[in-house]
């Protein structure tokens, strides 16, 4: 009887802290094998290596939390970033940056036009997105790096290397839109009806129009912060390759569903994401650290992953296997 | 009913392909040349682009002389089909940028058996696959790493802890420039340490990330080795961050226009010019001739001379 | 006439397969002689191969993103373990295969955690795999017999191609008329009527994964027999997605319970056809992604323009 109580009670934080508990697990395990794992100076590292994903990660929580997926955004920050810094010295910092927000906007309308208005499905048409937006990439540069002619000059830098009270500015935009994208979730009428979208699509009580909104909602959103990212990224390395975002997806998707994000939709949680995303990015500073060879992270992250999700699904349903 | 009719459909264009399908022999011998060239991943950087470009301007410069330009965007099997394409327009000459200096043997060996010559440029073929190819056009990435290993001897006077930042696995250049690094710097200076090797993909921002990582584990470094200046300049990124650029020492197996000016500004000491321009034209000059029918030697290497901060004005700034 | 109309417009890749052709010969009549054709068949067998498997995969209502990776896993297997004899290591290479569709099965199946989640699980690992298998660089095999085979052919047909018809067949016929074949469609149709009326629904799905990803090995030893080589980086990052793609050019539908192997076929040979036609028409790279992009982006839009006029149809029906 006792047994079953613990059983049940470990179950229950299980299902509520399991990410939480892989999150430590991971942190003590690096921090006992390497001594400099847990020092100020490499948390702020992998705070800021992770920044760019975790900002793109909190349009993707949206996107999923629809019932739906993003995959053009690996190759959406490859275009921002390139906007950004070729259009720099052209028209200006500010300007420049608007004009990425802009692209990213557009392509989320795009995808989300298609998505929520034309119900065709999200993988196959944001595949076929990926592949337009690497190719408007390429055809913009012409195939060259873009570059600034004088990267000392301007203060666009900043938002990518400065620094406030000895906090990388990159964290304090993903702090930003992280605390934006939960309280839009939590507190406002859209978050509640996204959650109801998503958790029943077909027998939400919402008006067939309004649900369709949302989910264009939800893409724009997406385009929105994977163009922030793009202009973190271009200001953190002052130029842009054509493909420096390739692969940015799957990283991301991979974080936001370890962090619980239901693939079903309906269910999702910000922190959690970047809970997620930070995990993604220990694992490839941490193995750094230690000396593996630095693909070896890949099949830690496919058993963390399996691990999770599966602990996830367990303590929800009581059972290991159903 | 329905399924007969589509097998009948199915059938009828299978049969129709066969029946309409023209023979094989159409040797088109005009007395034009026309170079075949599948190229590795156009885009990915600008040494690429530009090697593309001046490869397309050359040829069109020249009289009697075309070109079909491919582009295998990194892919290996997709380049192994273009070369089956290249044999099937019975081009006077294919010039190979290889994706992969080993899948690419088959590839060369069927163009052998059709007869027409192959011409490698850029990044070499493995060796089992030089009985098949005419030559080899373009840089010796070799040496290029052992240039680089020179510089930095020179610099740390042959004492010291070095990280390297190498391109992308698997790659040939990637490789040979490793391999030339490390070959010399175990022949001429046991007193340097290389403590890690660490792949960057050829991508600046990751580039940066491994440099933070590496400075992180490590707090004894004293110099880096990069394989070209577009990892250069993403690892000086995170060495001016740690306040460390230019006390810790950077040579480059390959000069960018961006690395071109960070030796101006003393943060890179030594670096090798590789202009993809020459690249592309001994390429073109070498496949011409072998269009022609002219003998060849196997290695047609083009100058890729040393660059530091003391011979830096005779050269240009490289565009890309 | 009618009836090839309307076969037309219900299966619109064969049209557009047929449109396609006529226009490329057009613009380049090299493409219609009988060896650029064989050509395009030789070009087409390892994605033909791969895409049966998906096809089963998704007519039973998941996919899998693994593909990619377990190909290159199975071509560096069969490629490196070539000092054991070529047949073992082929061997090796299949069942390594099966085995990761065996994990992918049984936590989709029995764990019941998302086919999202499990296979960019594996997609991701499998890679991992590759490397430290390859320690990152090329494999090349030491026997020639092995590329021999790739590029011989049979009565002038590749043979490559023809082992994929034969594969193509028999899985068509197994669809069809085998109770496995019945089971995938009713699962995938409707996965709670499939339990209900007594279909062992986990054994179906699990024996669907490893089929997937066997066709994987499969097409990942073809491969590799054409270059007798095997590189790290083969099937990353994006042949599962057009694997995915070319079955749904196939008029396979996404949420299951509907396809066929024959009509994948036709989009493995439109996507053949195309990047046969790109190399010809000496097409740059960019533009060639741009247009699989919006071509990818059409025939979803199409189909479901024909689901809604069937639903609509079945609605007047009633």
């Amino acid at each position: 009887m006792q047994l079953s109580v613990i059983k049940k009670k470990a179950l229950g934080f299980a299902e509520k802290q399991g990410l939480v508990i892989a999150f430590l697990l991971l942190v003590i395990f690096f921090s006992i094998a390497s001594d400099v794992f847990l020092t100020y100076g490499n948390i702020i590292l992998v705070l800021r290596q992770v920044s760019i994903l975790g900002i793109i990660a909190c349009g993707m929580t949206f996107v999923i939390i629809g019932g739906n997926f993003d995959l053009s955004v690996g190759s959406l920050t490859s275009l921002t970033t390139v906007v950004v810094i070729s259009l720099h010295d052209k028209i200006g910092p500010i300007p420049a940056m608007i004009v990425a927000l802009l692209v990213g906007m557009l392509s989320g309308t795009l995808a989300g036009y298609l998505i929520g208005y034309l119900k065709l499905n999200s993988m196959i048409i944001t595949l076929g997105l990926l592949g337009v937006i690497q190719a408007v990439t390429l055809i913009y540069t012409g195939g060259k790096y873009s570059r600034l002619t004088d990267p000392d000059e301007t203060w666009f830098g900043f938002i990518g290397r400065g620094f406030v009270l000895g906090i990388p500015f990159p964290v304090i935009i993903l702090a930003v839109v992280i605390i934006i994208f939960a309280v839009i979730l939590m507190k406002t009428v859209f978050g509640r009806q996204l959650l109801a979208v998503g958790g029943n699509q077909v027998a939400s009580k919402f008006s067939g129009i309004k649900e369709t909104r949302i989910i264009m909602l939800t893409f724009i959103a997406s385009g929105l912060v994977t163009g922030i990212g793009g202009i973190v990224l271009g200001s953190r390395i002052m130029a842009a390759q054509n493909y420096i975002g390739e692969g940015y997806e799957f990283q991301v998707i991979t974080g936001v569903i370890l962090g619980g994000t239901s693939l079903t939709g309906g269910e999702g949680n910000i922190f959690k994401s970047f809970l997620g995303i930070l995990i993604v990015g220990m694992l490839m500073n941490g193995f750094i650290l230690l000396g593996f060879p630095y693909y070896t992270q890949w099949v830690a992250q496919w058993v963390i992953l399996v691990v999770v999700v599966w602990i996830d699904i367990a303590s929800k349903r009581g059972k290991v296997l159903a | 009913m329905k399924r007969i009719l589509t097998v009948l459909i199915v059938l009828m264009l299978a049969v129709s392909g066969l029946v309409f399908a023209t023979g094989d022999a159409e040797a088109t011998d005009d007395g034009t040349i026309v170079i075949g060239h599948t190229a590795n991943n156009v885009g990915i950087d600008s040494y690429q682009t530009t090697h593309d470009q001046v490869f397309r301007d050359t040829v069109a410069a020249l009289e009697g002389v075309s070109a079909i330009q491919l582009d295998a965007g990194g892919d290996v099997a997709l380049q192994i089909n273009q070369v089956e394409d290249l044999i099937q327009k019975n081009v006077d000459v294919i010039v190979i940028w290889p994706v992969n200096g080993k899948a690419i043997v088959p590839a060369a060996k069927k163009a052998f058996d059709a007869g027409i010559p192959v011409l490698i440029c850029n990044s070499l073929i493995d060796e089992s696959g030089y009985q098949y190819v005419k030559g080899f056009a373009g840089p010796d990435t070799y040496e290029e790493g052992v240039n680089a290993a020179v510089g930095m001897i020179e610099a740390l006077d042959g004492e010291g802890n070095v990280v390297e930042l190498m391109g992308m696995p698997g790659y040939v250049t990637a490789i040979r420039r490793s391999e030339g690094f490390q070959d010399k710097i175990a022949d001429d200076a046991p007193g340097i340490e290389i403590l890690a090797t660490e792949p960057t993909d050829w991508n600046r921002e990751k580039a940066t990330r491994v440099m933070e990582n590496l400075l992180t584990k490590y707090q004894n470094i004293d110099g880096v080795y990069v394989a070209d200046d577009n990892i250069g300049i993403g690892a000086l990124n995170a060495l001016k961050e740690a306040g460390r650029a230019g006390d810790i020492v950077m040579t480059s197996a390959c000069m960018f226009g961006e690395g071109y000016d960070a030796m101006e500004e003393g943060f890179i000491y030594g670096s090798v010019y590789q202009s993809p321009a020459e690249d592309a034209k001994k390429a073109v000059e070498v496949a011409v001739k072998l269009a022609n029918g002219e003998e060849v030697p196997f290695w047609n290497f083009f100058e890729t001379p040393v660059v530091t901060k003391a011979n830096m004005d005779q050269f240009e700034r490289p565009n890309f | 006439m009618k009836k090839i109309l309307r076969f037309f417009k219900k299966k619109p890749i064969w049209a557009i397969l047929l449109l396609l052709v006529v226009i490329i010969t057009i613009l380049a009549p090299e493409f219609i002689r009988r060896r650029n054709l064989l050509n395009i068949l030789l070009q087409s067998s390892v994605n033909g191969v791969m895409a049966v498997g998906m096809t089963y995969l998704m007519i039973n209502g998941f996919f899998d993103l693994s593909v990619g990776t377990v190909m290159g896993f199975s071509a560096a297997l069969a490629v490196g373990l070539q000092p054991l004899g070529i047949f073992p290591a082929v061997i090796i290479a299949l069942l390594a295969g099966a085995g990761i569709g065996a994990v992918n099965g049984f936590l989709v199946a029995r764990a019941k955690i998302n086919a999202f989640v499990v296979t960019l699980g594996s997609f991701i690992g499998v890679r991992g795999l590759i490397y430290i298998y390859t320690k990152e660089d090329a494999l090349i095999g030491e026997r020639m017999v092995f590329s021999d085979f790739g590029s011989s052919s049979v009565l002038g047909i590749p043979t490559l191609f023809i082992i994929m018809l034969v594969i193509a067949v028999i899985a068509e016929f197994v669809l069809r008329k085998t109770p496995h074949g019945r089971n995938t469609y009713a699962v995938g149709g409707n996965y709670e009527a499939a339990e209900n009326a007594g279909i062992r629904v986990n054994r179906t799905v699990m024996v669907n994964f490893i089929l997937c990803s066997l066709a994987a090995a499969v097409g990942g030893v073809l491969l590799a027999s054409r270059m007798n080589a095997a590189t790290p980086g083969l099937g990353w990052p994006d042949q599962n997605l057009m694997i995915i793609a070319t079955v749904v050019l196939g008029g396979t539908s996404l949420n299951g319970g509907y396809g066929s192997i024959v009509h994948t076929m036709g989009g493995v040979l439109t996507i053949g056809v195309i990047q046969n036609a790109l190399n010809l028409l000496n097409v740059q790279s960019y533009y060639n992604m741009l247009l699989m992009g919006i071509i990818l982006i059409l025939v979803v839009f199409a189909d479901s323009r024909f689901k809604q006029a069937r639903n609509a149809l079945r609605v007047t029906d009633s």
